[in-house]
């Protein structure tokens, strides 16, 4: 047992985690109305599916390899897997099912493609749709994220010694912890890295690396007391 | 190839099938009860003056509803079977016992949601209540009973193909609270579109967001009658539920082809080289960067056709 690996791999992950949150592009309830921009759910429900997408992958590669570059990788490519499929059909619903072009509400132009996007977006609405930029940025969101997740797994399996499905249980209860702080930090929706939200970023990513830092600690503690080895 | 290669291949292609098929009842069964992000509006429309026979089922995000209904059945499934039970009997008998769990919560909140709107003269349909439930057990039946296979089927993958050294390390209930978090959050993500912006407003402008203006002015008249939400589930079942199965099918098959080829090219497998490990970690983690690579490419050519295709906003 290390202590000072754990921690170090708890509060990455925790710290990761909050960063990919605040990429996503979340438009919870009114997005299902096409009311507003980004995937149609929660921020911590479409980060915590993500990463347990990673977390699945990870805990496979984990079983035939002790690096863990490779694992939390593993993980980071399984969640990005998990979003880019989710918002590109999500995108197909909206061009295919509803006819609606898919627009930044909080830009008007696309920082990425250059992509005038005012002249596209419906009145009274706060853009609809997965524009390219906030592709773009949730996929980088997921791929932090699920390298969170896969992180604190690969600490809790490998330094704290952890039962596998043990280990699997407390790096999610730690990851959500840390995404329902950056949830309740963006406060319902956000578009991704180009919107004003973004800038909370630096506080969240604080609280989180204090939360982070706790749990940590209490993972020493169980450790300590004989560890959770199944 | 060897026939345990071929089995491991066989196996995972069954999980991604019945993947498709628990996301696409899943969101139709949000659909039905209207749980998830839509039912903000089933909600707002009698506070409008908009009184509905829609059913009003908001226990929770889809998500942790199904990690809830799914762990249940994992754990009475993981139960029997540890007590010698056959899968065939184990699975739907976890499954049959995930549902009525959520069949007492989807009584529970209909009716608690339904009775709180009293003051704005929203009465409590009864023949809505016993007709939504069966639709609502059978659909959320389904899709726990795919999971817990899916479940199973994992994690004793390497015993069913004959390397029981490729078991998943999870145990089964830990997989069904993956796979019902996955499964609930893709469904609140993508099917709920169809559902929320288009059927839930079908008598306002297509092709356009719903604007501000018509939140809670949902569409309560069917083709004959009045609209309930088993219209509902028959039109989304035309494209927004196979659309939502799809995205979890196809995820499961990129998740789990990529780690098998990974481990079949570095030749990890048949006999589990201890040394070509990381080999087929590295080249599972490349051909999921390529994967997703082509996705954000094929998101550019997806909006650049709805751009060309559709115009500039023209409505008022």
């Amino acid at each position: 047992m290390d202590p000072i690996l754990i921690l170090v791999c708890v509060i990455l992950g925790g710290v990761l985690a909050s960063l990919g949150v605040h990429l996503l592009p979340v438009g919870g309830a009114p997005a299902a109305m096409g009311t507003a921009t980004g995937v149609a759910t929660g921020t911590v429900m479409l980060m915590f599916g993500a990463a347990m997408c990673g977390l699945f992958t990870a805990s496979s590669v984990a079983t035939f390899s002790d690096n863990i570059l490779l694992v939390s990788l593993s993980g980071s490519v399984g969640s990005w897997l998990m979003m880019g499929v989710t918002m590109l059909v999500a995108n197909v619903i909206y061009v295919f099912g509803t006819g609606i072009v898919p627009v930044s509400g909080r830009v008007d132009v696309d920082p990425i493609t250059k992509e005038p996007q005012k002249a596209y977006k419906t009145p009274q609405c706060d853009g609809h749709g997965v524009p390219n930029v906030s592709y773009i940025s949730g996929m980088v969101g997921a791929l932090l994220g699920g390298f969170g997740g896969a992180i604190m797994y690969f600490g809790l399996l490998n330094y704290a010694h952890f039962e596998e499905t043990m280990a699997g249980i407390a790096a999610m209860g730690i990851f959500v912890a840390n995404a329902i702080i950056a949830a309740y930090n963006i406060g319902g929706t956000i578009e991704g890295f180009q919107d004003p939200k973004f800038k909370r970023l630096p506080k969240a990513l604080v609280s989180c690396g204090v939360i982070s830092l706790l749990c940590g600690v209490l993972v020493v503690l169980v450790v300590n007391l004989g560890g959770l080895t199944g | 190839m060897p026939i345990e290669i071929a089995m491991l291949f066989a196996w995972m292609l069954l999980i991604v099938f019945l993947a498709l098929v628990a996301c696409m009842f899943e969101d139709l069964e949000s659909d039905v009860g209207s749980q998830s992000n839509p039912n903000s509006q089933v909600q707002l429309a009698p506070q409008v003056g908009q009184v509905h026979r829609f059913f009003n089922k908001a226990i929770s995000g889809e998500a942790p509803a199904y990690a809830l209904y799914c762990t249940v059945a994992g754990v009475i499934a993981w139960v029997l079977l540890s007590k010698g039970a056959h899968p065939i009997i184990a699975i739907p008998i976890g499954a049959v016992v995930g549902e009525a769990v959520h069949v007492i919560f989807s009584v529970t909140a209909h009716v608690g949601r339904t009775t709180a709107q009293k003051r704005f003269e929203q009465p409590i349909y009864l023949d809505v209540l016993y007709g939504h439930i069966m639709p609502i057990a059978t659909h959320g039946f389904m899709a726990t009973l795919c999971i817990t296979a899916i479940a199973y089927i994992q994690s004793n993958l390497g015993t069913l193909s004959g390397n029981p050294g490729l078991d998943h390390p999870f145990a089964l209930p830990m997989l069904a609270f993956i796979w019902g978090i996955t499964v609930g959050a893709i469904g609140s993500s993508t099917g709920d579109i169809h559902y929320g912006t288009e059927r839930e407003f079908q008598d306002r402008p297509f092709g356009e967001g719903k604007r501000v203006v018509y939140h809670g002015k949902i569409t309560r008249y069917a083709d004959c009658g009045v609209r309930t939400q088993k219209d509902i589930a028959a039109f989304c079942a035309k494209f927004g539920g196979p659309c939502t199965g799809l995205t979890f099918g196809v995820i499961i098959l990129f998740e789990n082809w990529r780690t098998l080829v990974g481990m079949q090219v570095a030749r990890y497998l048949p006999n589990l080289e201890a040394a070509a490990g990381d080999s087929a970690a590295v080249i599972g983690i490349v051909v999921g960067l390529v994967i997703g690579v082509a996705m954000i490419v094929g998101n550019l050519v997806l909006v650049r056709w709805a751009r060309k295709r559709y115009g500039t906003f023209v409505g008022e």
